[in-house]
């Protein structure tokens, strides 16, 4: 069997081109190439060559119109055994390729040559061919023009043109040998034999049917040769004649070869108008031919040789002839397929390997013409399995190269031999929409699950001959398609033998080789970070000075679903990248296999070069996936697209797109594709992503910002107040030229000074220079729900109640951009546009911890009586032991102890005790500080000294204890009680008095009384501080407020009357101890004087009383068993007090038992006022206004 | 004998019998099938048959052709040499209204390899019968 046979193969001369002396192959592929362009030879153009020796046997030749053809086979071919039976199975001429360049000795490349014709004993012409020869060697071949041809260096064409002529030389000469031939062979005839016909049977022939079977096939070869010569008239004459020899006697084998030679000479001479009815005719014949084929099948010799490559060439060449009318005429194809069906069929008794491999090889070559792409895969298969029976590397190189061939038929072929689909390429531009549109056909294409067993048996034999035929790169190509596809349907170990053979073929690789083909893992997109909150880029407009007024989110959302929606609705997400800042893109791996995937290096793949990718090296275990950050620096202004990652694994460099895998995803969430890798992996679902478009930016600048002192939490308690510093360093390449700072978040008034001057001094700020900004912070109260989670927390912890929580932070927002126009170094490539500007996002890592808290405030009221002695009750420095009210009294602070004039007593001492807990692992110092408005100084009898701020002692507070701090209310009380206070109430009520602004009055009162509340509880500060550095500020405010509602008046106004009781005896015996100084001896007149401070200012006209009572709260002046004598009046007394002023009222008491008693003045005010009615919370205008002194004590000594 | 039956939709497959061999014999009767579909003949009354008929005889099987409304292909693997087009269009008839019992199971995924035991069964049966009324 030959290959490539068709009906006008019996009309080609053969060829053998010879390469002589040393010819590279690319050379030799080079003059081969040009020798086939000469495959045709017009009878016209060889005339000149040709000389008529005697009449030409070729009487019908057409000069004008026919042609000789060539066959070419390079290096030649090995005599056939069926010479004789087609002539044109001979080797009719030799042409050798002598490359002068490579061969200098001519002389030797003469005898090479000789020597090789030797071997081609039909060849009639012999000639060798020298090109491009120095002039040394045209000199030296001058000499040998018989045999050596030599072509004067020349370019392409002319050299072209040269080969041309000695072609057409070449014909001539052929022709003029055929002439010979057939005269002789005409006159003498010749014996013809073909391996077919035994001894035996010839010698028993008859004697008359073997001269007449002698002489057919004599004519049959003439025939032959006038085909060769182009003379198809002449051919079908000998060969009309040869068939009928040849059927007379049953020599069918002939017969079939005359018959095909007739067609092919009917071919021959109808060749510009072949048509149906010629189509016709040659079937008919042709299916004559290939009967009589099979009937010249003769038993005895059927294991030795036998006509059935005959029969299959002349099946193939029907097929061939029909598949080439096919192209015109469709419906031929069922004949054609039955034909290579009965081929395919016939070759199973093929004997010869070598036939069956040409037959299969022609049947696939035939079946794809027709477009029967997959019987076409199919019969490679078999040409490939064919192959690989040979135990050899060329063999195997042979069936890989096959087996590659029908991979597209399998759609399991190699991106390599993909041609580029158009869309990648367009996609590669900014229209990245439609990548979103999966490609159905692509999905399919990719992963047709269906012919998986197929598919998966094609590429294993593609592996195994890669293997054999010593092709690393195929093997690696190989497996890396079956892991990647069909790793759900290979087992574990048959998935760790691939993954050897991967290893394997890497290992004989030079490495940094790149394959088309992934292997594992499968690689998707996860998503784009957008930039971190320290590096927001912010649209600058030129138009708009304080362009971060916008951009800021509003309100205390970090994400507000409004501003979020936007880029959705509208077409594309947006990503600005900066050069020379570094980027990260999240992409997730997977590894469905069996066995441990180690990932020497993976990066991004940016085709555009304006990028430069940091490599990672990764290891999955067994089917799991992974999520991994790649990382790069845009080197580049402009658009950037990342189509996937480069992946180094398995030795071999290889390109993953991510497009590939969407693909892969979508299939699998069809069902088109056996399993979605990740899926398998336990990976979740991952939805779309939507590759946002990027596009880099000139650099801009870029604040790094971190609070000295660690950038950890700083912990705070409640109401601390501290300083912190926040360094900003400017880590870009392009000055600071403006910057802003605002606030945004929870808790933004916690923050006491912002440095704005600070910043706006320091502007513009160099890349590589560092600003540091104070700021005073004041930490928030936690509010309940706080607590709670705190409290909770760090009862569970048993440790610090660490309480973070970002969401209650303030933030510092710091807008920043560098120059508003550019230093020159970009031009049109950003426009007009402003380079954005940045958004530093700073929140302030604060922690509140709860510190002292605030139980219970109240107001206590202390009543301690005072004793009546000379002095006049007026405050003093003197000391008391009502000091107690403050613990851990000192000495040295005496001064800012509340005193308490035991002359006068503390009647309606109002003290604020605030219960405090603390429930920290600290220590706490409490620090109560009054500060007094110096409004009503010019009054100051209450201000004992000038100060305006009374610090108390500091109250200790130990970890998990609570205490109570007294606060005395006492100099708040104002010295005179005057309408002021009630001013607007009176004016209301007095002028109208009806009910008609009561409610409004009421109102006023009300509003008027929490002001006056509020001024009072912000003179009150409740300081602390815990440790060496943290202080703060209690809040007590609400609780306060809530204590003092009930009573403020009583702490505020003074009393319309103050009384004070004094004795007035100056001839005071001898007294031991300051105890009896002022004492009263019994049955003893002691004079004493009652005291009426008026602190109105009006006139007060009042009926004065006074009591005595002993211990037992008997009255005892008064009554039968009355104790007390007196002289002057005790009861009803009149006295008019002016305004500020004191008046007295003297009287004497005479005790007669002594002990202890209690003088107590009341009076009852006369014609009071609005002011004093106020004061007295009375309602009715008749109502008596009574005021009851606070009582005095009296120690009345025994005279014993 | 039937060796073969499988249905070959836009994606899906099922076999009655495994062998790699007719996995190829159905994958390359399948150019017929793309040839009959690419090329339909005009005349009329083959116009709306979805009976391919024989698409190929091969070795010792034949090979019969069915084509849905909706390109699903069924293809039938025989070793009978001797089969009357009756038998296999009726056979195809009934096979069909099988795969639609199938495929309109709402659990089935339109694409993927049919699952369902039933329809196994179903098929053996026909292809039971068909050996049966054949013969």
């Amino acid at each position: 069997m030959e290959p490539d046979v068709s009906i006008e193969t019996s009309c080609m001369i053969r060829i053998a081109v010879l390469p002589v002396g040393t010819v590279p192959a690319s050379v030799l592929r080079d003059y081969f190439s040009m020798f086939l362009r000469h495959h045709t030879i017009p009878l016209a153009a060889i005339s000149s060559f040709y000389t008529e020796h005697q009449k030409s046997p070729f009487a019908q030749q057409p000069w004008d119109a026919g042609s000789i053809r060539f066959k070419f086979l390079l290096g030649g071919a090995p005599p056939s055994p069926w010479e004789d039976f087609q002539s044109n199975r001979k080797i009719l001429a030799v042409i050798g390729i002598c490359h002068c360049p490579s061969t200098p000795d001519l002389d030797s490349a003469v005898e090479q040559f000789a020597a090789a014709c030797k071997s081609y004993s039909s060849a009639l012409v012999q000639r060798c061919f020298a090109f491009c020869p120095c002039d040394s060697q045209l000199e030296d071949g001058g000499k040998k023009e018989d045999v050596l041809r030599l072509f004067p260096p020349a370019d392409h064409q002319t050299l072209d043109i040269h080969l041309q002529t000695m072609m057409q030389e070449i014909a001539a000469s052929l022709l003029m040998d055929f002439e010979k031939w057939v005269l002789k062979a005409e006159s003498a005839g010749t014996i013809l034999k073909t391996p077919l016909d035994s001894q035996a049977s010839l010698s028993s022939e008859e004697v008359l049917k073997a001269k007449k079977r002698r002489l057919g096939r004599a004519q049959k070869t003439i025939g032959d040769y006038c085909l060769l010569a182009g003379s198809p008239v002449d051919a079908s004459a000998h060969y009309t004649t040869a068939l009928e020899l040849a059927r007379l006697t049953g020599d069918f084998f002939w017969f079939a070869g005359a018959l095909e030679g007739s067609v092919c000479a009917l071919l021959m001479d109808r060749v510009s108008h072949i048509d149906a009815v010629l189509e016709d005719e040659v079937k008919y014949q042709y299916n004559n031919v290939i009967l009589h084929y099979r009937k010249s099948f003769i038993q005895d010799n059927a294991q030795r040789v036998s006509p059935l490559s005959f029969e299959l060439e002349a099946t193939l060449k029907l097929a061939r002839f029909l598949c080439s009318s096919y192209l015109c005429r469709r419906n031929l194809s069922k004949e054609v397929v039955e034909l290579l069906t009965s081929a395919a069929d016939g070759g199973k008794s093929l004997i010869d390997v070598n036939d069956r491999l040409v037959l299969f090889v022609e049947i696939a070559r035939l079946f794809g013409t027709i477009g029967y792409q997959r019987k076409a895969a199919f019969f490679s298969r078999q040409v490939a399995q064919l192959y690989l029976q040979q135990d050899n590397k060329f063999a195997a190189t042979s069936a890989m190269q096959v087996l590659a061939m029908t991979t597209k038929a399998y759609r399991v072929q190699s991106k390599a031999s993909m041609p580029d689909p158009p869309h990648t390429k367009k996609q590669t531009g900014p229209s990245h929409t439609d990548s979103g549109k999966m490609h159905h056909h692509l999905v399919v294409s990719l992963f047709e699950s269906q012919w998986s067993t197929l598919q998966m048996v094609v590429l294993r034999e593609i592996l195994l001959s890669a293997v054999r035929a010593g092709d690393p790169l195929a093997a690696w190509s190989a497996a890396a398609r079956l892991l990647r596809q069909y790793y759900p349907l290979i087992t574990p170990p048959g998935q760790n033998g691939l993954a050897s053979a991967l290893n394997n073929s890497a290992e004989r690789l030079p490495s940094g080789t790149r394959s088309a083909d992934p292997a594992l893992p499968f690689v998707r997109l996860h998503s784009f970070p957008l930039h971190p909150s320290q590096m927001d880029i912010i649209k600058r407009s030129p138009t708009k000075e304080d362009w971060w007024a916008g951009s800021a989110p509003s309100g205390p959302f970090i994400y507000t679903p409004f501003s979020k929606g936007e880029p959705n609705d509208t077409s594309k997400q947006e990503l600005v990248w900066i050069v020379g800042e570094p980027v990260q893109v999240l992409v997730e791996l997977a590894n469905p296999c069996g066995f441990d995937l180690r990932v020497d290096s993976i990066y991004l793949t940016v085709h555009s070069g304006s990028f430069d990718a940091f490599p990672i090296s990764v290891d999955l275990p067994p089917n799991s996936s992974k999520v991994i950050t790649l990382s790069g620096i845009p080197t580049s202004v402009g658009p950037i697209t990342i189509p996937g990652c480069t992946v180094h694994c398995f030795g071999v460099i290889t390109e993953h797109h991510f497009k590939d895998v969407d693909n892969l995803l979508l299939g699998a969430a069809q069902g088109l594709v056996l399993s979605d890798p990740f899926r398998c992996c336990g990976s979740a679902k991952l939805r779309n992503i939507s590759v946002p478009s990027i596009s880099v930016v000139p650099p801009l600048p870029l604040l790094v910002s971190h609070v000295l002192g660690g950038d950890g939490a700083i912990m705070l308690y409640e109401g601390e107040i501290r300083d912190i510093w926040v360094s900003l360093s400017n880590a870009g390449t392009a000055p600071v030229e403006q910057a802003h700072i605002s606030l945004s978040g929870k808790n933004q008034d916690s923050i006491i000074s912002i440095p704005y001057e600070t910043l706006k001094s320091v502007l513009p700020l160099k890349p590589g220079a560092e600003v540091i900004l104070p700021l005073t912070l004041k930490a928030w109260q936690l509010g309940p729900m706080d607590f709670e989670i705190g409290g909770g927390r760090a009862a569970a912890s048993g440790s610090t109640g660490r309480q973070f929580k970002d969401a209650s932070v303030p933030t510092l927002l710091i807008h920043y951009a560098g120059p508003s126009t550019d230093s020159g170094d970009v031009t049109s490539a950003t426009g007009s546009t402003l380079p954005p500007g940045r958004r530093l996002v700073l929140p302030l890592q604060v922690c509140v911890l709860p510190g002292m808290s605030l139980i219970k405030a109240r107001l206590l009221s202390m009543e301690i009586p005072a004793h009546i002695g000379k002095a006049h009750p007026k405050p003093m420095h003197e000391d008391d032991p009502t000091t107690e009210t403050v613990e851990e009294s000192e000495r040295k602070m005496e001064k800012r102890l509340v005193k308490i004039d035991p002359y006068r007593g503390s009647w309606g001492l109002r003290f604020l005790e605030l219960e405090l807990s603390n429930p920290t692992d600290v220590v706490f110092e409490i620090g109560v500080s009054v500060q007094l408005d110096g409004t009503d100084d010019n009054n100051l009898s209450t201000n004992q000294d000038g100060s305006t701020e009374y610090g108390y002692p500091k109250t200790r507070i130990d970890r998990d204890y609570s205490a109570r701090v007294l606060v005395p209310l006492e100099h708040f009380k104002l010295p005179v009680l005057d309408d002021s206070f009630f001013m607007r109430d009176f004016c209301n009520e007095g002028s109208t008095s009806s009910s008609r602004s009561s409610s409004f009055s009421e109102k006023n009162t009300k509003a008027e009384l929490n002001a006056s509340i509020k001024s009072l509880i912000s003179r009150i500060k409740v300081r602390w501080q815990s440790g060496r550095n943290s202080s703060g500020e209690l809040n007590i405010k609400d609780a306060v407020h809530t204590a003092l509602q009930t009573s403020v008046m009583d702490v505020l106004l003074p009393d319309p009357l103050t009384f004070g009781f004094r004795l007035t005896r100056d001839n005071s015996s001898p007294q031991q101890g300051s105890d009896s100084k002022d004492s009263v001896l019994a049955n003893d007149m002691t004079p004493m004087e009652v005291l009426v401070r008026n602190n109105t200012k009006e006139m007060i006209k009042m009926s004065l009383g006074i009591s005595c009572r002993d211990v037992a709260g008997e009255n005892c002046i008064e009554g039968e068993k009355s104790t007390v004598l007196w002289a002057g009046v005790l009861n009803g007394i009149t006295m008019e007090v002016p305004p500020l002023q004191e008046s007295k009222h003297t009287f004497s008491l005479y005790f007669l038992v002594p002990g202890e008693y209690t003088l107590v003045a009341a009076a009852v005010i006369e014609d009071a006022n609005d002011v004093l009615r106020a004061r007295a919370k009375t309602d009715s205008p008749d109502e008596p206004i009574y005021c009851r002194g606070p009582p005095f004590h009296v120690r009345v000594l025994g005279t014993a | 004998m039937i060796v073969c039956v499988a249905v070959v939709g836009h994606q899906s497959f099922t076999e009655a019998d495994d062998a790699l061999k007719l996995h190829h014999i159905v994958h390359c009767s399948l150019d017929v099938v793309d040839e009959r579909v690419n090329n339909p003949k005009k005349s009329g009354p083959t116009l709306n048959e979805t009976f391919l008929g024989l698409l190929y005889p091969t070795e010792n099987y034949k090979v019969y052709g069915y084509l849905t409304n909706t390109k699903v292909k069924f293809i039938l693997v025989t070793t009978d040499l001797d089969v009357r087009d009756v038998d296999v269009r009726n056979f195809f008839r009934r096979f069909h209204a099988a795969y639609v019992d199938a495929v309109s199971n709402p659990f089935h995924v339109p694409g993927k390899k049919i699952t369902s035991r039933t329809f196994a069964e179903r098929v053996s049966n026909i292809v039971k019968s068909f050996g049966l009324s054949s013969t």
